[in-house]
């Protein structure tokens, strides 16, 4: 389900300047990278633009890499900070569209409007950020419990603690028949 | 519902084929191929803790050599050889965990915070049990110069300690600033065993101990204010060449 045998030795080669070696980086993360973004409740063109806004930070901070550690749990612990940074923005620019206007609409909530929303994001919406997050790198970008550990700067006792927590909330919505599975996937 | 079963829902949504449009990710190949070389990599992990344990002592030696070796000098042999290689092991443990926290995706195998109340225990305990005597003359009047000295000292070594790491990237600024403030604060403790003559017990259980936990506090303060600084924290200072 992984194809990141060697994402490691593309990093390393990307670190010496290898251009065809970046190139091919960013089409095999990418969409990964993505497919986080947007089951973090982040609409369909922000999740675009934190990309981008992801791999220039990669880029600026490719040194500190260091070859031979695992490469996905880097790349999803700076996506991650980009996520709390873009986070943290929309919070603000909330704050002070309210002080402005109090009819303002949350920004937080935008992505449940835009009619951007997949099955991911559906899914996984009722988890709070911090157990959604950890089932999206668990179970659908397939990383171990070590390397989600690596990629959120927890412990791997607290990613078990996230999953359980977050498996038995999904079992409740489930069961309430909140969920199905369509014939292509697609949850409903 | 079984877990099974969330797990074929989860796996039917993995395998979906993405949506990304070619032309974005060539956007963003084209958009670092200009500032595309070799980049100098980061030294290896003890390295960079060496390199903080010695900058720690040597704040608290340039400090203690400027004021006195009091308390060094008014030490038995017991007292220096625990309170000192204690302090270095700590320093070490909070060293290695100040590098992983300024490189992405480090495994943490303690947080932050239980580090520094795990440092703080430590201390709390091993002052106990060397220092007894259990006058407290002067408590506030020479309580508060230790506090505020071994603080002035740990602000130094902090900062070091940062500008020693700053071609790091911290993920989470707030927790980098919590253990760089730890980090000085046993610099500090360090510069008050070394000067400080006033072995009563409570004076160093609340005086010297407390500058770790106020640094700490500091330095997680400080990072979280420049948070909120436009083009600050950890990424604004990073350079790959």
């Amino acid at each position: 389900m992984r194809p990141d045998s060697n994402l490691e030795a593309l990093m390393a080669r990307y670190q010496q300047g290898d251009f065809a070696a970046a190139t091919d980086l960013i089409e095999r993360v990418s969409p990964q990278l993505n497919r986080f973004f947007v089951a973090q409740s982040v609409s369909r063109g922000d999740a675009d633009d934190l990309l981008q806004e992801t791999w220039l930070r990669i880029h600026k901070v490719r040194h500190t890499y260091r070859p031979g550690e695992p490469a996905l749990p880097w790349f999803y612990a700076i996506a991650r900070h980009i996520r709390v940074d873009h986070h943290r923005k929309s919070v603000r620019i909330a704050v002070g569209e309210r002080k402005l206007d109090a009819m303002s609409q949350d920004v937080i909530t935008a992505p449940a409007e835009s009619g951007n929303a997949d099955g991911l994001e559906a899914l996984l919406a009722p988890l709070p950020a911090s157990q959604r997050e950890v089932i999206e790198m668990l179970k659908v970008a397939g990383m171990s419990l070590d390397e989600v550990a690596r990629a959120t700067s927890s412990t791997v006792g607290s990613v078990k603690q996230k999953v359980h927590r977050a498996y038995k909330k999904l079992r409740k919505t489930m069961s309430a028949g909140r969920f199905r599975k369509g014939q292509s996937g697609e949850i409903s | 519902m079984k877990d099974e079963d969330i797990d074929d829902v989860l796996n039917e949504v993995a395998c979906a084929p993405h949506d990304l449009k070619p032309e974005l990710l060539q956007h963003i190949a084209d958009s670092i191929k200009p500032s595309l070389r070799p980049a100098r990599l980061l030294p290896p992990t003890w390295v960079m803790t060496g390199s903080l344990v010695l900058a720690c002592a040597t704040v608290s030696l340039a400090g203690a050599a400027r004021a006195g070796f009091f308390g060094f000098a008014k030490m038995d042999l017991l007292d220096r050889s625990l309170i000192f290689p204690a302090l270095v092991v700590l320093a070490c443990v909070t060293g290695s965990a100040f590098v992983h926290e300024m490189i992405p995706g480090s495994l943490r195998r303690v947080s932050p915070g239980a580090l520094l109340g795990f440092g703080n225990a430590a201390l709390l305990g091993l002052f106990a049990l060397l220092f007894r005597d259990f006058r407290t003359d002067h408590f506030f009047s020479i309580g508060i110069v230790c506090l505020v000295t071994g603080f002035v000292h740990a602000i130094p070594a902090a900062l070091l300690a940062w500008l020693l790491l700053r071609r790091g990237f911290a993920v989470n600024s707030v927790s980098a600033g919590l253990v760089a403030g730890t980090l000085g604060g046993l610099a500090g403790v360090g510069m008050l065993e070394l000067h400080c003559p006033n072995f009563q017990t409570a004076h160093v259980l609340v005086w010297h101990a407390a500058v770790v936990p106020l640094s700490g506090a500091a330095g997680a303060l400080v990072a979280w204010t420049l948070r909120f600084l436009p083009g600050s924290g950890a990424q604004g200072r990073t350079n790959p060449g």
